[in-house]
């Protein structure tokens, strides 16, 4: 062998050994790439896996409902894309859509998409489909993956600005993991949500529980009062001999057990009207009176004992040909609550006005306004719950079954009224009965 | 003193608020703060600047916190470094002229360094790596370091830094300077005379080529390589579909590296300087690299991303480290970590970050981010932007 054919036996060895070089590396750098292309994409098929154990973590925190879609959704889009958002359809409004979470845009913000498709992706080898645009528009990229569930209304949309790196084309192979997330997604939601409709229940059962028993404490002294003087009075009445009664002590002791007696006929009539109208609203027989009449007759029938009590009951009359349209007996019970209480909770020396007014465009309200104890902001809505005896009541020794104002709001109620108070603790209440226009009239002026 | 807090959530104020009660700084005198990229940034920075008053406040975008105390890339992190103190509170200096021409702004932020320093200090550039977005354009940190080092002037200083990102797709990226929130910002830390610092550059990178001569490029854009179009010669190496690849389909997959020194002496990771492709361009068949410091009759090699050797050069590089420092002294360590290193974008099994920590189990406390672009010295040389690396510092006080 010669010097040349050495030298061109090593630059063929050399030629060969640099070919096998790159085809070795070339080799190992789409090994390479191949290697990180299954890790990322074993990555995105544990997403589903990470998901539920994340929504085991967030089940137990005790969460609100709310709370949990952005940590759901920022477990989404760490493991599968630059922008998300979970949708909430709209119960009344097929295809119209709230954005209730996001990561990457505002929340907020509505989507309209009729007939929404269970699943929908964007990617830049396929022509997009038509709803497409309204999905790539509200995140604001052009590569979007899209899955709805119709029986909760729920979607859950994702979103990429580029197809590279770490962030692949999206695929029909991802079906199947963006609706196991959102289904993950559901589940957990629809469980707090149960959970939490069954703590609102275990609290209302308990609510009702105490109202119950503070009711029977309060019904069985209510009951026990009157009773007790009605079986104390007879037996002072029975006494016989040197013990009898004279005539004058008998006609007291009659007295005492005819109020005691009455006294429990209208707690046990207000105790089976509050549980009837409980059950179905009261049967109204209307008739057109003159708003000025009834007040006036109301203000007599509260005479004696406003007078007893020392308080002034005062009336501004009504325009006297204003006529509303009620139940006679009825608006008189409500109306009698509702002076009986202002009498009760003023102050001898105290004032209760009454008033009775057209509002143009509503229609007639009246007003009882006392100057008496008032009540905190926070009791107002207690008040108009049954049985509950205020800590008002109690501190001012105010007897009373709680009851009177539940009748009177149902009974206004059941007039298609509007009963509402304003009150300031320790400066008087001022209760309103606003009667709706289509039950108010004015009388034709009578003829001279 | 340096403290420093690592939080995540979701929720930007809340992760800042757990960050400020683990920084146990009530008052610091500056801050560092790299915030994840999926936080939104006016809201990042101001709710800091509720947690913390009006202190200093520097840093900024992240695809990704790194600590001793966690790690994440989800985009939610936040990582705090708190100085109070002179004797280790950096001092800033700054500028927002990067668009205007990277070289240009790196001499003057080198001048303002120059005459805020003494030799040896060391110096933390951070700025903005993504110009513009549509379409994608760097602020390439070859510039801005050379005219840096030009504006330096002679003075020697200890520089490492990082171009920052907010995600791993290299989306944008933005720079927290004391009120404001920046773009083509540049940010130079000057730490105090009494500090000096080690540092190692963690690799992870093997040529899977022999030897190509660049024989036609614009900038950052290579048109051939051992005259043929660039673009073909790197699909054919991967495989694809010639005249097929689109957008940012190479962009991290492969780099070019070119090997310092004798091009045939024994591998040495240290040896090689790595540009990330950011871009193919079927148009034109080039490719467009993260830098632009390559040159016509560059010889460079195709390298891989290469995971087992990557862990490897964690566990040498971190040893040599901490052969090089006493604990006692240590102040501060700071990890710089190519995001693309992160398990999500590389596939390795074992998260290099945490092994990174796990194998420095520092004494002292240690913040880290990911990054576009780490900036380090290399070989011996002025401090340079290298791809695809780890850059690994403590600082320490001088003994």
């Amino acid at each position: 062998m010669t010097g040349s054919d050495d030298r061109d036996q090593l630059l063929r060895e050399l030629a060969f050994w640099k070919q096998e070089y790159d085809a070795l590396g070339a080799r190992l750098l789409r090994a390479q790439d191949a290697q990180s292309r299954a890790s990322r994409e074993a990555r995105r098929s544990r997403m589903v896996a990470d998901l539920i154990s994340e929504a085991h973590r967030i089940s137990n925190l005790d969460l609100a409902a709310e709370a949990i879609g952005e940590r759901m959704l920022a477990k989404i889009v760490e493991s599968f894309c630059e922008r998300g958002v979970l949708l909430k359809e709209d119960p009344n409004a097929p295809g119209a859509f709230v954005v209730e979470h996001a990561i990457g845009l505002p929340a907020g913000q509505r989507l309209t998409l009729p007939n929404p498709p269970a699943f929908l992706f964007t990617a830049s080898d396929r022509p997009p489909e038509p709803p497409a645009a309204a999905l790539t528009g509200l995140l604001g990229v052009p590569f979007v993956l899209w899955a709805y569930e119709g029986a909760s209304g729920r979607a859950l949309l994702l979103g990429n600005q580029t197809e590279s790196n770490i962030r692949r084309p999206f695929e029909a192979g991802d079906q199947e993991l963006i609706r196991s997330a959102l289904t993950v997604y559901i589940d957990i939601l629809l469980r707090i949500l149960a959970e939490a409709t069954l703590r609102q229940a275990k609290v209302a059962a308990e609510e009702a529980n105490a109202v119950r028993a503070r009711f029977l404490a309060i019904l069985s002294h209510e009951l026990r009062t009157p009773l007790n003087a009605i079986i104390g009075f007879s037996e002072l009445l029975l006494q016989t001999g040197t013990r009898a009664p004279a005539p004058p002590q008998r006609e007291e002791f009659a007295r005492q057990i005819l109020d005691a007696g009455r006294a429990l006929l209208a707690l046990v009539k207000d105790i089976l009207d509050f549980s009837s109208f409980s059950n179905a609203r009261p049967r109204l027989r209307r008739d057109w009176m003159p708003v000025g009449q009834i007040l006036e007759s109301m203000k007599r029938a509260f005479a004696a004992e406003s007078a007893l009590r020392g308080i002034d009951v005062t009336l501004e009359p009504p325009d006297p040909t204003l006529l509303i349209s009620i139940d006679y007996d009825r608006f008189r019970q409500i109306l009698a609550n509702l002076i009986g209480n202002a009498i009760k909770f003023t102050a001898m020396g105290g004032r209760v006005d009454i008033a009775g007014r057209e509002i143009p465009g509503q229609g007639v309200a009246i007003t009882i306004r006392d100057n008496g104890i008032g009540m905190r902001p926070e009791d107002i809505p207690r008040a108009l719950e049954p049985f509950v005896q205020l800590e008002n009541m109690r501190r001012h020794s105010i007897p009373g079954t709680g009851l009177g104002l539940p009748i009177a709001k149902q009974l206004v109620e059941a007039h298609q009224g509007q009963l509402t108070i304003e009150s300031t603790y320790g400066e008087g209440t001022c209760i309103t009965i606003l009667l709706p226009e289509a039950f108010t009239t004015h009388a034709a002026p009578a003829r001279p | 003193m340096i403290r420093t807090a690592y939080a995540s959530d979701i929720d930007v104020t809340a992760a800042v608020s757990a960050c400020r009660d683990r920084l146990g700084l009530a008052a610091p005198d500056l801050l560092i703060a790299f915030v994840g990229g999926k936080h939104p940034r006016d809201a990042a920075q101001r709710a800091i600047a509720d947690a913390f008053g009006p202190v200093p406040l520097v840093g900024g975008s992240a695809p990704g916190v790194i600590s001793p105390q966690g790690f994440g890339y989800t985009g939610f992190e936040i990582g705090l470094v708190g100085f109070q103190g002179p004797d280790v509170t950096p001092v800033i200096v700054g500028t927002h002229d990067l668009n205007a021409g990277e070289r240009a702004a790196g001499v003057g932020l080198g001048a303002a360094v120059r005459d805020n320093s003494m030799d040896g200090q060391v110096v933390m550039i951070l700025f903005d790596s993504v110009a513009e977005t549509a379409p994608l354009r760097l602020h390439p940190g070859s510039q801005l370091m050379e005219g840096f080092q030009e504006g330096l002037a002679g003075r020697i200083a200890h520089v490492i830094g990082c171009g920052l990102l907010t995600d791993i797709n290299i989306s944008d990226g933005w720079v927290l300077n004391r009120t404001a929130v920046s773009k083509h910002c540049a940010l130079a830390l000057v730490f105090p005379p009494g500090l000096r610092a080690e540092t190692v550059i963690l690799h992870g990178c093997r040529p899977v080529s022999s030897f190509m001569e660049i024989t036609r490029i614009e900038g950052a854009e290579v048109f051939e390589l051992n005259n043929q179009p660039a673009l073909t010669v790197v699909e054919q190496m991967l495989g694809l579909e010639l005249g097929t690849t689109s957008g940012q389909q190479l962009s991290l997959v492969a780099t070019l590296g070119q090997k310092q020194g004798d091009p045939f002496a024994p591998y040495d990771e240290n040896k090689y300087v790595n540009r990330l492709i950011l871009q193919a361009n079927p148009a034109h068949g080039s490719i467009t690299l993260f830098e632009p410091d390559f040159a016509v009759g560059t010889r460079v090699q195709i390298m891989s991303r290469d995971n087992t050797l990557m862990l490897e050069s964690v566990e040498r590089g971190v040893a040599a480290l901490r052969a090089r420092i006493a604990d006692a002294n240590c102040l501060l360590g700071l990890y710089i970590d190519c995001a693309g290193r992160a398990s999500v974008m590389s596939g390795a099994e074992t998260e290099e970050a945490e092994l990174v920590m796990s194998e420095l189990a520092p004494s002292f406390p240690v913040m880290g981010l990911y990054s576009g672009v780490e900036i380090a010295p290399f070989a011996g040389d002025y401090s340079r932007p290298l791809d695809w690396t780890g850059v690994l510092t403590v600082l320490q006080r001088e003994t």
